[in-house]
């Protein structure tokens, strides 16, 4: 029996609006983004160009672009293998104390980055530790909640009957993990590197107060461009440079999902 | 029983590095809280030091302006020099000062920041926890075009200066309006504060502790005391009883009649910069004139925009450069700062193209040709030059009462 038309049409206009919602707030700033002149009262730009662009390069938006998706890189290639272990190893109950170790891993989401960033600012200053491997470094504990929740209900959900059949069949610890466990997990991996990924990729105030101005990624950018006046087409083109490749990869990341399900 | 050893082995492991993390932690030795004083010595010496050395330049980074004079004047200016100059674009100079802080506290010889554009607070908040190398100026050889006695230099927000950092701009508070909305401009602070009240819901400030907003709310205690001779520019609670009240009551006094009957304020400058460039508002106001221009050619603000000048002055200051005692490139740092104070780049720096910012050097002691380029600089209609704007300039006061009279606002005024 097929769902009844109402139900169907209900169901796309919902998912309609919950696309707009999303895309609605994107609009404008992809009029500012290409605005040279957009003065109150004025519907849309008075002036098209390409000003905002032309000043987000001369800002460093280029370098800024690669340091980015380097720190969100390294953070999602560190915090989603350590995510799957612990992950693993806490949804298979035999951690003693599971559940405070589970509160231990997740307490950064608690802290507030800023006190957590200045206090371990001085800690890692006299430690000697480079500035960008602190920064690595704090931004791998920010991200590892996400991860390892990720992780840990992936697991939970698996069956580990898998690999003990492809154990009891002949094949190695490797092969077993290579070929039975990664694919199964694999888009729950994908789902918690994308998240890590983004710890690192918006991440403000632990970039600027411990990476010493060695690290200038994007949200530094936009953080010293939206707090002048007149920079609008600027902030938007840094804004949308920041969107893009998270919703590139969200549609990856989604893919791989589907394709999981499947 | 299996399942135990591993806990015993964690435990041997964490112990010795509780105890590591104790002493890093502990070993904090204070570093002693009196600034750091450079030697005296030859320029020469100085420069040939520099020589290779890369020097770190913290500064706001939103204005594009200053940003392009930094990397497309000042950083090849240094490269000529043998010094690497790198600009690292923050939004609160704050966030600079905190790194300073962080890095003194670690006693870290060869820090991340070698000099900071600065003044007031952020100044004052270093030269409290010792964390400026001082005594550097007088070394400087272009400080010889500098008045040693010019008020707005030996002291910052009240703080004597100390040669604990170089001179780099003079700004002024200008109040700002469209000359095609406001039929007859105010011409004191005493007279916008009525004309406010008489165009109810034209006028606004930004809510302090916004940087701009608390000068604004410095001008009016200037205004309600009777002028700056009235209040000790030096902090204390008596004079902070005895003038506060009749502030806060004036404040008080215009509030129904501002922008949403002053039930809220701009958040920053940027909001009120966006009310104005819309036509909400009549006023805004600024301390850093030298942007209009700007906003004006590009758009954002009406081509009748003007300075507003009030016959009581307006409240001027200078900013800074100052080098962290964690410099591992102080040499450097001073070549820069040094650079940075040349007739020739406070020039360049002065053109409205370029950046437009107010030089800090006395015109009687500069060479001839370079006194007739600072003449000859073009003349905006926005803009009136430096000399009127800054006529009968009043002081700031010391940074303490700018904490305690933005404290004073948010109570009396953002909550009453």
């Amino acid at each position: 029996m097929t769902a009844p038309r109402a139900v169907l049409a209900a169901s796309r206009a919902g998912r309609t609006l919950l696309a707009g919602w999303l895309v609605l707030p994107l609009v404008p700033l992809l009029l500012w983004a290409f605005a040279d002149r957009w003065t109150f009262p004025a519907v849309l730009p008075q002036e098209w160009g390409t000003r905002g662009a032309e000043e987000a390069l001369a800002a460093g938006a280029g370098g800024a672009f690669l340091t980015s998706t380097l720190l969100g890189t390294v953070v999602a290639l560190l915090a989603t293998p350590l995510g799957a272990v612990a992950g693993r190893a806490l949804a298979s109950r035999q951690v003693p104390g599971g559940t405070a170790v589970l509160a231990v891993l997740l307490s950064p989401l608690a802290l507030p980055p800023f006190a957590v960033a200045l206090g371990l600012d001085v800690l890692l200053l006299r430690l000697r530790i480079p500035a960008a491997a602190g920064v690595v470094v704090l931004l791998l504990v920010a991200a590892l909640p996400y991860t390892v929740l990720t992780m840990r209900a992936a697991y939970a959900a698996h069956d580990r009957g898998f690999e003990d059949e492809a154990r009891v069949l002949g094949a190695t610890r490797w092969q077993t993990v290579r070929s039975v466990q990664l694919p199964l997990v694999a888009p729950a991996l994908a789902g918690a590197a994308f998240l890590a990924f983004l710890v690192g990729w918006s991440d403000y105030i632990v970039t600027v107060l411990v990476g010493g101005g060695q690290l200038t990624t994007l949200p530094l950018l936009v953080a010293s461009a939206a707090s002048a006046t007149g920079s609008d087409a600027q902030v938007a083109i840094l804004s949308l440079t920041s969107i893009l490749p998270p919703v590139a990869l969200l549609l990856v990341v989604g893919s791989l999902g589907r394709r999981g399900r499947r | 029983m299996a399942r135990r050893r591993p806990a015993n082995r964690r435990a041997r492991w964490a112990a010795p590095a509780a105890c590591a993390l104790t002493l890093a932690l502990a070993a904090c030795s204070a570093p002693a809280d009196e600034p750091a004083v450079a030697a005296e010595r030859d320029w020469d010496d100085v420069l040939a030091e520099a020589e290779g050395q890369t020097v770190r330049l913290w500064m706001y980074g939103g204005d594009d302006k200053g940003n392009a004079y930094i990397d497309d004047v000042l950083a090849p200016a240094a490269e000529e020099l043998g010094v690497a100059l790198e600009r690292v674009p923050i939004a609160d100079t704050a966030d600079a000062v905190n790194r300073v802080l962080s890095e003194r506290q670690a006693d870290v010889p060869d820090g991340e920041v070698d000099l900071i554009w600065l003044n007031g607070e952020n100044f004052a908040t270093g030269q409290q926890a010792g964390a400026w190398l001082c005594g550097w100026t007088s070394m400087l050889p272009n400080m010889e075009y500098v008045d040693p006695d010019d008020p707005l230099l030996t002291t910052d927000f009240g703080l004597d200066v100390n040669g604990c950092e170089a001179p780099w701009h003079k700004a002024q508070f200008a109040l700002v309006y469209d000359e095609a909305r406001v039929e007859d401009p105010p011409g004191s602070i005493a007279e916008l504060l009525a004309w406010s009240e008489e165009n109810p819901g034209r006028f606004t400030y930004p809510a302090p502790p916004d940087f701009t907003g608390s000068v604004f709310v410095r001008q009016v205690l200037y205004e309600v005391s009777g002028g700056v001779d009235d209040v000790p520019l030096e902090f204390s609670q008596e004079a902070y009883d005895e003038l506060a009240p009749e502030l806060f009551r004036r404040l008080e006094e215009i509030e129904p009649s501002l922008w949403r009957e002053g039930q809220t304020y701009p958040q920053d400058l940027g909001a009120l910069d966006q009310l104005y460039a819309d036509g909400q508002v009549d006023f805004t106001m600024t301390y850093g004139p030298a942007t209009l221009p700007d906003l004006v050619a590009d758009g954002t603000f009406p081509a009748t925009t003007r300075v507003l000048l009030v016959e009581d002055g307006t409240i001027g200051n200078a900013s800074f450069l100052a080098i962290p005692a964690t410099s591992g490139s102080q040499a450097g740092a001073m070549v820069v700062a040094n650079l940075a104070l040349s007739p020739e780049q406070q020039l360049a720096k002065a053109r409205p193209e370029v950046w437009g910012q107010y030089t800090v050097l006395e015109q009687d002691l500069l060479p001839e040709e370079v006194q007739a380029g600072f003449e000859a600089l073009p003349q905006s209609e926005i803009l009136p030059p430096y000399e009127e704007l800054s006529e009968g300039a009043d002081p700031e006061v010391e940074a303490v009462w700018v904490t305690a009279l933005d404290e004073g606002w948010r109570r009396q005024i953002a909550a009453g």
